[in-house]
């Protein structure tokens, strides 16, 4: 198989862009609180629930747009298949990454200003400046939204209306990954405290959210194996 | 690549879009592909291109199966209107994948083509004129230089000058590319000078396959005296009819025999040829009741209207 470099290398770079307007409108609104309020916890980390829906857009994305330019270019669905497995393989510890550095810079930042940087919420990590388990946690995160947004991206691409059904499973997926690192699961309207384990061991978590990874695939593969490519995107 | 379809048939739910066609199509020539709204023509290229796969029946393209098998399509290119091909962020990008996805792609001449449709590199596709996008999906098409290339209805939102630099680019890189080309159009009298052989399909079926002077030469138009071109056209299928004061222009269907051109010349009458457009037109009229697609004889020898 053809590594998708181009790929991959286009979704990194646009993510790239994202972050880091995202990380100076966050250190904007840092120091805004610092200054006409009270600074006693990480904005950072707060921040973090939006790059969760960018990941889940990513993945419809990959499906919308980019499963219809590689069958239209002679490329057959198993192909792109494998080389959207790849590419959500390698982009969802980029995108981990970029906000492990984001930890890292707000760290630097309060240091600084001698702010405090408490978490609000429970995670893999107790403090920010552990990269590896910051690393982990993200990673999970982002491979269980990015692979429910293929999945209700190809569900809505077959079916359209049908896709509405896919929703509850692309949750479960959510859910899943969610659960992987016993955090909560914050949706608009739902705050649940998932509580399946208050910390589970990061061989546990790394081990769910791979298999919450390769179930997603899977039940995307299941729409798109055969899917037509559609006459008119409406 | 030669193309070979056989009973095929897709079915959309409960409407059959392709029923039971047949036909083959040697490599490298240009093919016209006509047939009115909802003949089916999208969906055929659809297939031909892997885009969907049939309801029943065979297509090969090179001889071999086309659906997910990647041999055969990443020697194919389809060019929609719904642009899959071109909807990402900018042009650079869509040529971005193009060249990276295209085993054939010139780059060179992708370039050429952007400066001949003043398309820009940095131009966001989303916000483009709907002709500078049919374009943009020109240029990926041609720059492909796929060995079996198809067109469905490019020129939408193209003005006159653009369409004619589209049927200029693709002459000149057909004859320095030699490719099997099928456009699908509705502007069948700009487009019939490029078509070597013409496929028309009406209502999910083969109505008729055959070169395109063939096919020309079943329409003749009879212009004299009103008098004498009644009783000339008597009997035959008349297609239109145009009468200005004591003189009539009526174009008929079929072949006239050498002894009915006599008794034209005889007559004083002027035969000379009709327009695509107006056999088209009667091939695919909406009463159902349309002309064979070949004259009795052939049509006995091929039932299905395929020349070949």
């Amino acid at each position: 198989m053809r590594f998708p470099s181009r790929l991959l290398a286009a979704q990194i770079y646009f993510a790239a862009i994202l972050w880091a307007a995202f990380y100076a409108v966050t250190t904007l609104i840092t120091i805004c609180i610092a200054i006409f309020g009270t600074l006693d916890r990480s904005v950072w980390e707060g921040a973090t629930q939006v790059p969760r829906w960018f990941a889940l857009f990513v993945g419809v994305a990959l499906i919308r747009e980019f499963l219809p330019l590689y069958i239209a270019h002679g490329q057959t669905r198993r192909q792109f298949g494998a080389q959207a497995a790849v590419t959500v393989a390698l982009y969802a510890p980029a995108l981990s990454a970029l906000l492990a550095v984001g930890y890292l810079l707000e760290t630097l930042l309060y240091d600084v200003a001698g702010w405090t940087q408490e978490l609000a919420r429970p995670h893999l990590f107790a403090s920010p400046t552990q990269v590896p388990l910051v690393f982990a946690e993200y990673l999970v995160e982002f491979l269980a939204w990015i692979v429910a947004g293929t999945f209700m991206g190809a569900a809505f691409y077959r079916w359209q209306g049908g896709g509405l059904l896919s929703i509850p499973f692309g949750i479960g997926l959510v859910v899943l990954g969610e659960a992987a690192v016993g955090a909560e699961l914050r949706l608009p309207f739902i705050q649940m405290p998932l509580g399946v384990a208050s910390s589970p061991a990061v061989a546990t978590t790394l081990a769910t959210g791979a298999g919450c990874f390769l179930l997603g695939l899977a039940m995307t593969w299941a729409i798109i194996r055969d899917v037509p490519l559609r006459n008119r995107l409406t | 690549m030669n193309i070979e379809v056989s009973g095929l048939r897709v079915n959309y739910g409960d409407v059959r879009a392709v029923d039971d066609m047949t036909f083959s199509l040697d490599g490298g020539k240009i093919y016209g592909l006509l047939g009115r709204n909802g003949s089916g023509k999208t969906t055929l290229m659809s297939v031909l291109a892997g885009f969907r796969r049939e309801s029943g029946g065979t297509v090969r393209v090179g001889g071999r199966p086309v659906f997910e098998n990647s041999e055969v399509t990443r020697e194919i290119c389809l060019i929609r209107d719904a642009g899959e091909t071109i909807d990402i962020d900018k042009v650079e990008d869509a040529l971005y994948f193009a060249e990276w996805l295209r085993p054939r792609w010139d780059a060179a001449y992708a370039g050429e083509l952007l400066d001949r449709f003043a398309l820009r590199r940095n131009m966001k596709v989303k916000e483009m004129s709907k002709g500078q996008r049919s374009a943009l999906g020109v240029v990926v098409g041609l720059a492909g230089r796929s060995p079996l290339t198809m067109f469905d209805e490019s020129y939408l939102g193209m003005d006159a000058p653009s369409r004619y630099a589209f049927y200029d680019a693709l002459l000149a890189d057909f004859m320095e590319h030699p490719r099997t080309i099928i456009l699908s159009t509705h502007l069948i009298e700009e487009y019939s000078s490029l078509f070597e052989e013409v496929v028309i399909i009406d209502r999910g079926r083969l109505v008729l396959h055959e070169e395109s002077q063939t096919l020309l030469s079943r329409g003749t138009s009879v212009t004299g005296t009103a008098g004498q071109v009644e009783a000339f056209t008597a009997g035959l299928t008349v297609l239109g009819a145009k009468r200005l004061g004591p003189t009539a222009s009526v174009m008929v269907y079929g072949d006239l025999d050498e002894a009915m051109r006599r008794k034209a010349r005889e007559a004083g009458l002027e035969l000379g040829p009709i327009a695509m457009q107006d056999l088209f037109i009667h091939l695919t009229e909406a009463s159902g009741d349309a002309a064979p697609a070949a004259p009795a004889a052939d049509a006995s020898a091929n039932p299905s209207g395929d020349a070949r």
